[in-house]
């Protein structure tokens, strides 16, 4: 009987860890070091790079989202200051650059504009709509001038038939992906961080 | 026992399932394609505009009524109708708003202008000697010059909901492909396709309203798309650098 009990308790406890993390700790959002490349921001000669703590500038900071029908709220596993600037470190570092604390090049101040997963609950499908806005300044660690400021969109958009709660995760990794990708791919970042050769470097 | 075990283990393996679904989409493919200096951008394919809505009525009302039927197969049997007759309606309301909002969009070629976006954003890379635009495939010696052909196509285009509520809240959308390959081979080293979403939420009533509006939304998301589209096409290159 006890050992019953015991079976019982275990299936519970299983059935309870099915969600795979998305109801009870969050979505675990990442920016996967596999898929990085070397992209535009590799033509910069090496830089020593200081990445600021990320700040969070969201509207609403408690979420990234809302449950169809008043389920409850959509979160993260992680605060999204930490995937983001955790996605910048892995993009600076495979274009061939550092990220520092000390004897910097170049400091990156990385604001969290949005982070939001809306989500359109129809007759028979379901719309996802994954939100990143990353607001970058580049600054010189000397004088704090800002040498560049961007702003970077990440949108991913996915329609479903069914409610897996797996796309939820999927949309917004795509989101941070592509506002990953634009910042790798922008000519004007590339061209500060090489322009710092002769600023500091003569 | 032996058997109690192994249903707690199947439903364990059952429970656990879902979680191969999250697995990311397909990366696109790319292969290094470095020498590949001189490029011609070409429009291709058909575009269709429309107006996309997530509307949970009729079919809601539908299946309230349809819960009402004591029987249970005429309930079975008229479940799948309702569902046809939800989306006839909604097809036919989606038609009229695109109907409506076309006279405002007259001239507006969405792939010449993601076409002409994407050769803006690779010429500004400065990783291509020469990004030429063409609405034709290249001949003679437009096509000689040319050490790849990059053919994009946008299959769809117009207004998508992306927040639920009223008024709803929309934003232009473009989905979007392209391919790269070598002239003369015919090898395809590049190929992505991109739902482009515009950042701005606007009020689909404003939209259908104001005619240089519209256009201006329609221009920014398609834009935004011939962006898109070469910043991968760009972070796919440095893959072979």
């Amino acid at each position: 009987m006890r050992r019953r009990a015991g079976l019982f308790g275990v299936l519970l406890s299983l059935l309870a860890a099915s969600g795979c993390g998305v109801t009870s700790s969050g979505l675990d959002v990442r920016y996967p070091e596999a898929g990085v490349k070397r992209a535009m921001l590799a033509s910069a000669p090496p830089r020593r790079i200081e990445i600021a703590p990320v700040a969070d500038r969201r509207m609403e900071t408690a979420r990234i989202g809302s449950r169809p029908k008043g389920g409850g709220d959509i979160v993260t596993s992680r605060p999204v200051t930490d995937i983001v600037g955790e996605a910048l470190a892995v993009e600076i570092r495979k274009n061939g650059h550092s990220v520092v604390s000390d004897r910097t090049d170049v400091v990156l101040a990385t604001a969290v504009e949005e982070f939001r997963l809306d989500v359109v609950a129809g007759y028979s499908a379901t719309q996802y709509v994954g939100r990143v806005v990353i607001a970058v300044a580049v600054a010189d660690p000397r004088s704090g001038d800002k040498l560049l400021t961007r702003t970077y969109v990440g949108i991913s958009r996915r329609r479903v038939e069914k409610d897996p709660d797996s796309n939820w995760r999927d949309v917004m990794d795509v989101a941070l992906a592509r506002a990953m990708h634009d910042l790798a791919t922008d000519p004007e970042l590339a061209t500060v961080l090489s322009r710092l050769l002769t600023a500091f470097n003569p | 026992m032996l058997r109690a075990f192994t249903v707690v283990l199947a439903l364990a393996t059952l429970s656990l399932s879902g979680c191969a679904s999250s697995a990311p989409p397909p990366r696109p493919s790319a292969r290094p394609f470095d020498d590949l200096r001189r490029v011609t951008v070409v429009v291709s394919g058909e575009s269709a505009f429309s107006i996309a809505d997530y509307p949970v009525e009729p079919g809601r009302t539908f299946d309230e009524v349809l819960k009402w039927i004591p029987w249970l197969p005429y309930r079975t049997a008229l479940g799948p109708a309702a569902k046809l007759v939800h989306q006839g309606i909604n097809w036919v309301l989606g038609a009229n708003r695109a109907a409506t909002a076309a006279p405002s969009l007259d001239g507006v070629s969405p792939r010449s202008v993601v076409a002409a976006a994407m050769a803006r954003t690779l010429k500004a890379s400065g990783w291509f000697d020469e990004v030429l635009t063409l609405e034709r495939e290249p001949s003679g010696e437009d096509r000689r010059r040319a050490d790849a052909i990059v053919r994009v196509s946008v299959p769809a285009w117009g207004l998508v909901r992306v927040r639920e509520g009223e008024p709803g809240v929309f934003s232009g959308f473009a989905d979007v492909r392209g391919q790269m390959a070598v002239r003369g081979t015919g090898v395809i080293v590049w190929e992505d396709s991109q739902d482009v979403t515009n950042p701005e939420q606007i009020p689909v009533d404003a939209f259908l309203r104001d005619r240089a509006f519209a256009r201006q939304e329609m221009a920014d998301v398609l834009e935004r798309a011939g962006e898109r589209l070469a910043n991968e096409l760009l972070y796919a290159r440095g893959a072979g650098r």
